[in-house]
């Protein structure tokens, strides 16, 4: 073989390799029998106990981050754990306003102390990680949190009419290409939307989108449409790793040591709003 | 004093820090039930650890004087979290000696303390960062 040929070679087998390794990344996003990303995995999503952190609040069409005024607000009711003063940190109506200061878990009422379900976007801001199983029909979400599940139909099964509203909502999936859209209506309006507080009504439709972008993250977004809270949309952007094989979903009982609180008085006990609203 | 204060105030905001890094905290308001203003040190026997959620407790005996034993009930993380940091429920043993720093509960009838560091008498802290059995690695 001519020298130039030989060299020739050892370029294109070269080259063959760069492209392979550059290649393999996507290549081992596993996938499901109808050719759709395999979302499968226990999956280390960020624990987000504030939604509003400054720079993290996002326009969904341009993913910039919106500007709010952030000014104090000196009337709002006392913080929940682990947050600070309220201020006007997201787009709010003045419905919405008026149930980001008024929100007191501690002297009101604990939904969450009291072991109810935390809601579609509590589950998924929690700290303790979810186990995703999927199938070219459905999307199975196992929440380590209180041992919940969600259920999120893909190939276009219809709910019935008539599912009454509910601490978590009702999911339907569907894929924009190689992204997962998973839509959640029909809240009870008991829920807030994270630890902080930060509120929704029962108008809420919440938007997340899951896409593997390789063998060990997800993209997860999530956007808030709720036009009786907030005067616009807005969103989140995070990013999912997948667990060490060692680190397995377990199962948690929130009532194992809560009962006691809640009977001793340490937490409040929650009861559903008097004057709750019919929208 | 002043120094003693600002000491105070200084560990107080570690506290303060530590109980917002620490995520099993979220599950309820330990603002509600634990008092800022009652910082606790004692060192006392273990008697027991309940590995149980949201959060674990260790039951802490304490000599007192021409009194009764007080037996101090100590909060730590969730289990979960706990358990993948490499910690164990026989991390401790009924019998061990320790010292635990926190904050008594608003109750004073309650013999609960809260956002507490538990520290061994070699000077490592128990519950705490990761534990003897953190496996690393995927």
């Amino acid at each position: 073989m001519p020298k130039s040929s030989t060299v020739l070679l050892v370029w294109v087998l070269q080259c063959c390799a760069v492209i392979a390794h550059a290649a393999a990344p996507a290549d081992s996003i596993p996938h499901l029998s109808n050719g759709k990303p395999d979302l499968s995995g226990h999956w280390n999503n960020p624990y987000t106990p504030d939604m509003a952190v400054k720079g993290r609040v996002l326009d969904p069409k341009t993913r910039q981050p919106l500007d709010l005024s952030r000014a104090p607000l000196p009337d709002a009711r006392s913080s929940a754990a682990g947050s600070g003063p309220r201020t006007l940190d997201l787009p709010y109506t003045e419905w919405g306003l008026k149930h980001w200061k008024s929100y007191d878990p501690v002297n009101d009422g604990d939904y969450a102390g009291s072991c109810l379900p935390f809601g579609m976007s509590r589950n998924i801001n929690s700290p303790h990680g979810v186990q995703l199983v999927q199938s070219p029909e459905a999307l199975a979400m196992l929440f380590e949190q209180n041992t919940w599940f969600h259920w999120v139909p893909t190939a276009g099964q219809k709910w019935p009419q008539d599912m009454p509203p509910s601490w978590n909502g009702i999911s339907t999936g569907h894929w924009d290409g190689d992204t997962l859209v998973i839509e959640t209506t029909g809240f009870n309006g008991y829920t807030r939307l994270d630890t902080a507080g930060h509120p929704h009504s029962k108008q809420l439709t919440l938007i997340n989108t899951l896409r593997r972008v390789d063998a060990k993250t997800i993209e997860h977004t999530v956007t808030v449409h709720d036009p009786k809270t907030y005067t616009r949309d807005w969103m989140n952007v995070r990013t999912w790793r997948l667990k060490p094989a060692s680190d397995v979903v377990m199962e948690y009982s929130c009532e194992e040591n809560n009962l006691g609180n809640l009977f001793n008085g340490v937490i409040k006990p929650w009861k559903p709003p008097e004057d709750e609203d019919e929208d | 004093m002043k120094t003693e204060a600002a000491t105070r105030s200084w560990l107080a905001l570690c506290a303060a820090s530590l109980f917002v890094m620490l995520p099993a905290r979220a599950h309820h308001s330990t603002a509600a039930e634990f008092d800022a203003s009652k910082p606790v040190t004692f060192t006392g026997t273990v008697q027991k650890v309940m590995w149980m959620n949201p959060h674990i407790y260790t039951h802490i005996e304490v000599k007192q004087a021409g009194a009764p034993s007080m037996v101090y009930h100590v909060e730590g993380g969730a289990p979960n979290a706990l358990f993948r940091q490499g910690w164990r429920k026989d991390s401790l043993k009924v019998g061990d000696v320790v010292t635990v720093s926190g904050r008594r509960a608003k109750n004073p009838d309650s013999p609960n303390v809260g956002q507490a560091t538990i520290t061994a008498p070699d000077g490592h802290k128990i519950f705490s960062g990761d534990g003897p059995a953190k496996v690393s690695g995927d």
